[in-house]
């Protein structure tokens, strides 16, 4: 075989797969391979709504505050009497199962009247002696945490949204039971929102529309 | 009959060289439209309006108003949405900066779909600006880190997450090396991105040594119901396929003063944001009195406004 009838087989050759492979691309959007999509992500995890809600928040939402009315059950002038284990652990009365204590290591500070005010239930007494109604819960944590309250007042603990700009717009530092659960203050975990995936949203269908305009 | 025989005809041109000649056009021209077929599927020709448009800079407020004006027809025309665009200036005395605490992460990724719904970010293909980093407690290791974390619970036991984001750099490697000077830094801080005036080359995506840049390698598709209507002209107005975004600290929020949306939906509190010019900001509060452990990769000279630190 001479050179020359050599060049014009291979020529003929591409000439034949570059004819095939223009057809493919011509009809190309049938032949693209399918892609998995991901469901777009839940909305859900747009929420800025806080961990919890204050007992100023419930006040305001107008929310049966029946838990925070303490001489519904209790008798007043009465102290109700706090029973221990003998491990010296608090006993939880089965009225108040909800409450976990977990405030403070190895259970130093499981005395009820350590916050409550055992004369008044329906107030709390902080360190230095106050008399404190339920809606001022920040001061009595401040008066055991204060270096902590001290970065919540200047706005370094804890969150503040609205404008930082304050000539501008109003902003809202939350407060310390918006995120800690005073009776188990470790702040709760969550499950993430999903992480990042390369595909996310469209259906395969809404995606060749979109390419064949 | 052999091929010597045949008369050539007057303009040189037989059967056989009319054949040849032929098939080897056809072919020709089949190769061509095929190659030129990403092209006829290429959406968003820029209009002659958009192509005469001025640089950023050497805009007067009157071409501004027209280009806010395109860009509203553009947004209304693709998603059926009347959005509300602006350019928003920098404002005087203002420099922002940003502040994480490492302590209180908990890596829940709220602010990473809190910034692609604020942002107008692509979700397919996917484009996010923050990556929350998880690593083990001890160690500031990013070969150790990794960000496909899905536990059922974060945070998890010796572990810490550290989000990553653009740390809006004094001394940018991005914006040395663009070559058409489509991003810059703006007087607050803000290293901005005009998209109309990018030319995708990709250039800044290699300089920065935070993988804060992100390219459009397709045309970003946003649910129409997701779109967010506040837009700014170097912020979240929707991209074109082919040019570079990145995270502007929410340009469209910040200049009126409000917190960032990543800052705005931290369950933890763990994001601070300000003016670090004002000595009674959060910011200048959080610089002065706690162990501000980092900025990021400090040693390349970035000097970035990202700033992260510890409780304790």
């Amino acid at each position: 075989m001479s050179t020359d009838s050599k060049t014009k087989a291979t020529l003929l050759l591409l000439t034949v797969v570059f004819t095939f492979m223009a057809a493919g691309f011509l009809a190309s959007p049938s032949a693209r391979p399918t892609l998995q999509f991901n469901p777009l992500v839940d909305t859900n995890v747009l929420d800025t709504a806080t961990v919890r809600r204050s007992y100023a928040d419930l006040v305001r939402a107008d929310e049966d505050l029946s838990d925070f009315d303490c001489y519904a059950c209790h008798e007043k002038d009465k102290p109700p009497p706090l029973r221990f284990d003998e491990n010296h652990k608090l006993i939880i009365p089965k009225e108040h199962v909800n409450i976990v204590m977990e405030h403070g290591r190895h259970d130093r500070n499981n005395n009820c009247y350590n916050c409550h005010n055992e004369q008044n239930l329906e107030r709390f007494q902080s360190r230095d002696g106050r008399e404190l109604k339920f809606a001022d819960s920040t001061a009595l944590c401040g008066s055991c945490h204060g270096p902590t309250y001290r970065d919540w007042e200047a706005g370094v603990h804890g969150r503040t949204s609205g404008y930082w700009n304050r000539s501008l717009g109003e902003y809202d530092r939350k407060k310390c039971v918006h995120c800690h659960d005073p009776h188990s203050p470790k702040f709760p975990g969550r499950k993430p929102a999903p992480g990042p995936h390369p595909l996310r949203g469209a259906e395969p269908e809404v995606a060749h529309v979109e390419t064949k305009h | 009959m052999s091929a010597s025989k045949t008369p050539p005809a007057a303009n040189g041109v037989n059967r056989r060289s009319f054949l040849r000649t032929s098939a080897v056009l056809t072919t020709g021209l089949a190769a061509l439209a095929a190659s030129l077929k990403p092209l006829m599927e290429m959406q968003d020709f820029p209009t002659a309006e958009q192509f005469m448009q001025k640089y950023y800079k050497e805009m007067t407020p009157d071409d501004m108003a027209k280009v806010l004006k395109r860009i509203e027809n553009e947004v209304e025309q693709q998603y059926g949405l009347r959005p509300h665009v602006r350019d928003y200036k920098p404002m005087d005395g203002v420099e922002f900066v940003y502040c994480l605490n490492l302590t209180r992460c908990i890596g829940c990724r709220k602010c990473v779909h809190a910034c692609a719904a604020e942002n107008n970010l692509s979700r397919n293909p996917e484009i996010q600006y923050i990556r929350v980093l998880k690593m083990p407690h001890g160690s500031l290791d990013m070969e150790k880190a990794e960000h496909h974390y899905d536990p059922p619970q974060v945070p998890e036991k010796d572990f810490f997450y550290m989000p990553v984001q653009c740390q809006q750099c004094k001394n940018p490697p991005c914006v040395k090396v663009c070559p058409v000077h489509a991003t810059w830094q703006e007087t607050d801080g803000i290293t901005v991105i005009d998209y109309d005036w990018c030319i995708g080359c990709r250039y800044c995506e290699a300089a920065c040594p935070y993988f804060a840049r992100r390219f459009n390698w397709a045309k970003p598709q946003i649910p129409k119901e997701r779109l967010n209507p506040e837009m700014s002209y170097l912020g979240n107005r929707p991209r074109r396929q082919g040019v570079m975004e990145k995270c502007h600290f929410c340009i469209q929020r910040t200049r009126q003063g409000k917190y960032p949306a990543c800052l705005e939906v931290c369950p933890a509190g763990a994001r601070k944001f300000g003016n670090i010019l004002d000595p009674e900001s959060e910011v200048s509060c959080i610089l002065r009195t706690k162990r501000v452990f980092i900025q990021l990769k400090e040693e390349v000279g970035t000097s970035p406004r990202f700033f992260y630190y510890f409780d304790v």
